[in-house]
């Protein structure tokens, strides 16, 4: 499939970057990315309600991760 | 959001990494090691160091916890959110009804069951109403017209003449006679291919969600399962799911699975405004083909429901890869199929019936409205990718996303986002966000359709017409009109700020505009201008972090110890506002409250129960009643927020969310009704249930201590209750009526500044304790801008509780309210049908009796968690006038002290 052609390579660059040349961190040296700034997602409230509107206005609703949930599309 | 001052960033991030590490450690040998009296912390040697600083501090790493991340383990949230759209483009018209709103309430708190064991539960309620697009019709159809008795446009589906030149582009029209105008130099007709969007509103709603997830954590790996639950009236949706972790690599690699399953149902009550001009459900338009829809229709008691079920099964993979000491990556790969019926009941797509054979430059035709027809499958596929790079000389953080959307409709979508988290120092944060969206339609997108084809009369054998057919074959297998599948792009930009205060408590505050337009679409292309439209949010968060005082070590147990004498056993019933008072100078307390009450049963006048007649000839003087309440039910969320200044005074604000419902039947013996409006409106009052729902009144109030020794207390609240809550909700319209406003008691405030004065006494020996309470409402104006105000109340309540276990106690409690009757009455339109729209029935002489459980953590992470559940049950409704008495109340309270 044309799109799987396109997703293998974004997975395997994710992949390839820490094989090629991703900085061993040690875990004393975790302090900054420990940041709550740094987080993956800084804000979970506000981004779950965003979501929720973004799905209800927009067809690419679905996050990439599978939560799954009812609609209640205004 | 913890926050540094850039120049102490080393420092910090060392004192973060041993206070975590200390943290790993300590709650590992508690955990292990039975706990009596205050926990004791001791500082780790650091000879062991090495092996517990690896497992904790890459615990700690937040990024790489199965999503979505916090920064507390424990922790309890609260958000508010309003939405608003803009007007959609009528051209001249002015339309009658107001834009979609929505008033929305989250709530979220997690905690630890066990050592490696998180548990998760959120909650969600969504209320709307406004005006939504029903369909998509050139100009000259006049979806949207003004005219009759009613102000504004309301929506017209059906148009018996259309006009449409050869190539098939819609002519414009004279708006007075409706016919084709021609350009007076060739003589020819003038087309218009200018579309608009048909406007129609939708009722309130209101949405329930409730959802859950269960975690293990291994030290490499983690496993969650969840499922939820959301209700609507229209709509029933179930899922589950499963999400695993595993991290390689001393955790700089993770890799995440998740599996769901959603099931969900879909039982509308079509709206019967519109039911006549649309194909399907029209009673005079039943259509003979036998085309196979993926819903049903069915008619029951005067209303036409579709049904449909639809199932999606979602699974996606995840790679997150820390790249050095200040970036981390994501990438991702999503799939859903989905099946069934994935239609909006809502929405149709105009269609434009021509006869073909006509000659000439004009062709005629019909017009009316088609449910949607869907694919019953779809196939989704999603990447993307995440970045996010700390930048060291502001200690800011960047996060850039990309994601790419991909489905067998025909849908391409782009999303690109960026956010920029600065902090500020002094706990204070703020992160711009910009966003751009960008989406091709579907396959099957169409604002109208055109079809040479006329409906064929159907005659039974008595050639008597019994409906007319359309051939199905000469439309396309799939089509719908529905804006969410148009192309089009979308930029919005957005800004938070938070502040965090001591002792783990946050306040985040936001607002975000977005603008959907065609013209933004990616590659052009997208929809025209007349589909454009801009919305915009506000929504301010609370969250406490429940674990706050044993991350900061020993000092703050002579506090928590201190909480624990103060509030140990001594909190009143969940049903009692006002009951204590923080102790100390400097005490935070945040609560939440949710109060459900029910009225059913039997009308009453007085203790009396009454029949029908009697409330048809009595129940609305001078006039005669025609409907009456048979259920009502209102639901509320409070935030309780504490603050001591001193030892003597606390001041309190509570915000809260409400939400009511009512159901209405017809009353046996009534006259007919006195015009055409009132009998179209007393039939649509009966066949459905109405919501309102949003935002309360806000409470201020000073507590202040009078009195306190050895187990008693007085104390004295003086406050005042704002009113934030609307008072001017109006029916949405039916059959082109104004059916003007709600009743008095679906309004969500009272519209009126009132003065609540109170005083309780508490007291406590042993394992008793008990208290009383008088309080009052007195409305500081004579009418709110309505025109009406409620009656004042008073209350008297008593109640004692006995502490059967350290952690539990039980009580019991007698209440008596006094209230008056409504005052004044509503200055706009309103239709009086039945009792609960005449003022004197309002008020009366209430005693209900309390049993209440309350639960309060005294040791460990969860210390200074309070829980309790208070029922109480009506002994004795005095009502004023006619009224429906009450079936009960519940109350649940949480609240935590610092």
């Amino acid at each position: 499939m044309r799109t799987t052609q396109q997703a293998l390579p974004a997975l395997l660059l994710a992949l390839g970057l820490c094989i090629s040349g991703c900085a061993q961190v040690a875990p004393w040296q975790r302090g900054t990315l420990a940041k709550p700034q740094m987080a993956l997602e800084p804000y979970p409230m506000q981004n779950t309600y965003n979501a929720h509107i973004y799905g209800s206005r927009e067809a690419a609703s679905g996050s990439s991760s599978a939560g799954g949930g009812g609609c209640g599309c205004y | 959001m913890a926050v540094t001052n850039p120049a102490s960033e080393k420092l910090h991030a060392e004192k973060v990494f041993n206070s975590l590490f200390t943290t790993a450690f300590s709650r590992l040998t508690d955990r292990l090691i039975p706990r009596s009296g205050t926990k004791k912390k001791s500082p780790m040697t650091p000879g062991s160091a090495s092996l517990q600083a690896l497992t904790a501090a890459a615990l700690a790493l937040p990024g790489l916890m199965p999503s979505p991340a916090h920064a507390a383990d424990e922790e309890a949230s609260f958000l508010y959110g309003y939405y608003a759209e803009s007007n959609r483009n009528l051209y001249d018209v002015q339309s009658r009804f107001d834009p979609i709103t929505v008033n929305s309430f989250l709530g979220s708190t997690k905690f630890k069951l066990a050592d490696r064991v998180k548990f998760t539960a959120n909650f969600t309620e969504d209320i709307w109403s406004g005006a939504t697009p029903i369909a998509t019709a050139p100009l000259s159809f006049g979806g949207n017209r003004e005219g009759g008795v009613i102000s504004g446009a309301t929506p017209y589906l059906q148009n018996d003449t259309v006009f449409f030149n050869k190539q098939l582009n819609p002519l414009k029209t004279d708006p007075s006679t409706r016919r084709p105008i021609q350009n007076p130099i060739t003589g020819k007709p003038v087309v218009e291919t200018e579309l608009v969007h048909t406007i129609s509103a939708a009722s309130p709603e209101v949405r329930n969600q409730g959802d859950f997830k269960l975690g293990y954590e291994w030290d490499e790996a983690a496993l969650d399962a969840g499922g939820g639950l959301s209700v609507e009236n229209d709509y029933n949706s179930h899922w589950g799911n499963l999400e695993g972790r595993m991290d390689f690599n001393q955790k700089q690699t993770s890799v995440n699975l998740g599996l769901s399953y959603t099931n969900s149902e879909t039982n509308a009550i079509l709206d019967h405004d519109a039911t006549p001009y649309i194909w399907e459900t029209s009673s005079g338009y039943k259509t003979f083909d036998n085309t196979a829809h993926n819903y049903q229709l069915t008619k029951e008691g005067g209303n036409t429901f579709l049904t449909g079920n639809r199932q999606d099964w979602a699974a996606s993979l995840g790679v997150t890869q820390v790249l050095n000491q200040n970036a981390l990556l994501e990438a991702g790969l999503g799939y859903t199929r989905s099946t069934g019926y994935m239609g909006n009941p809502y929405k149709t797509v105009e269609t434009a019936f021509i006869a073909p054979g006509q000659t000439g430059d004009i062709l005629t035709g019909s017009a009316i409205g088609l449910l949607e027809e869907r694919p019953d499958q779809r196939n989704q596929l999603t990447q993307n990718l995440r970045y996010i790079q700390h930048i060291n000389g502001l200690d800011a953080a960047l996060h850039f996303d990309y994601r790419f959307f991909h489905d067998d409709w025909g849908i391409n979508a782009h999303t690109f986002e960026a956010d920029w988290i600065q902090p500020l120092g002094k706990g204070w944060a703020i992160t711009p966000k910009v966003r751009y969206y960008s989406q091709d339609a579907a396959d099957f997108y169409t604002p109208y359709i055109v079809t040479l084809q006329t409906p064929k009369r159907v005659v039974d054998a008595n050639g008597n017409t019994i409906g007319k057919k359309i051939d199905a074959n000469l439309l396309p297998a799939n089509y719908s009109s529905d804006q969410r599948l148009s192309g089009f792009g979308a930029i919005s930009g957005g800004l938070t700020l938070s502040k965090q205060f001591a002792r783990g408590v946050t306040f985040e505050t936001g607002i975000d505009y977005y603008t959907h337009q065609g013209s933004l679409k990616l590659g052009g292309g997208g929809e025209d201008a007349y589909a454009n439209y801009s919305y915009y949010t506000v929504n301010g968060v609370l969250k406490v972090d429940l674990s706050a005082l044993s991350m900061s070590g020993a000092g703050h147990n002579e506090h928590a110890g201190h909480a624990g004498h103060d509030h140990h056993g001594s909190h009143a019933p969940a049903g009692v506002m006002f009951d204590h008072m923080l102790g100390k100078s400097g005490d935070v307390m945040a609560g939440v409250r949710y109060m459900r009450s029910t009225q059913g049963g039997t009308m009453q006048r007085g203790l009396d129960k009454v029949s029908d007649q009697a409330i048809v000839n009595f129940g609305c003087a001078p006039n005669k009643c025609f409907t009456t309440p048979s259920q009502m039910n209102m639901n509320m969320i409070m935030l309780d927020l504490m603050y001591a200044p001193t030892d003597w005074l606390t001041l309190m604000l509570m915000p809260q969310f409400v939400d009511m419902n009512m159901s209405t039947s017809a009353l046996y013996g009534a006259p007919p009704a006195s015009s055409f409006e009132d009998q179209a409106l007393i039939n649509h009052h009966t066949l459905h249930p109405h919501t309102t729902g949003g935002i309360g009144d806000t409470g201020l109030y000073a507590m202040v201590k009078l009195f306190e020794n050895s187990g008693h207390q007085f104390h004295g609240t003086l406050g005042f209750s704002a009113p934030t809550g609307s008072v001017d909700l109006k029916f949405r319209d039916t059959h082109k009526i104004d059916a003007g406003f709600q009743h008095y008691g679906m309004q969500l405030g009272s519209g009126t500044w009132d003065f609540k004065p109170s005083i309780t006494y508490t007291g406590k020996r042993d394992k008793f304790s008990w208290g009383g309470q008088l309080n009052g409402t007195v409305r500081l104006e004579g009418n709110n801008e309505s025109g009406f105000a409620f009656g004042d109340i008073f209350q008297s309540t008593a109640w004692g509780s006995y502490t059967v276990l350290e952690w539990l106690s039980a009580s019991v409690r007698g209440v008596y309210t006094l209230q008056g009757t409504v005052r004044g009455e509503y200055d706009g339109t309103f239709h009086k049908l039945g009792p609960a729209d005449y003022p004197s029935n309002y008020g009366g002489r209430f005693w209900d009796v309390g049993f209440g459980l309350n639960a309060f953590v005294p040791r460990g992470d969860l210390q200074g968690n309070n829980l309790s559940f208070e029922w109480l049950q009506p002994v004795s409704d005095d009502v004023n006038g006619y009224q429906l008495p009450r079936t009960g109340a519940l109350a649940a309270t949480w609240s935590y002290a610092f």
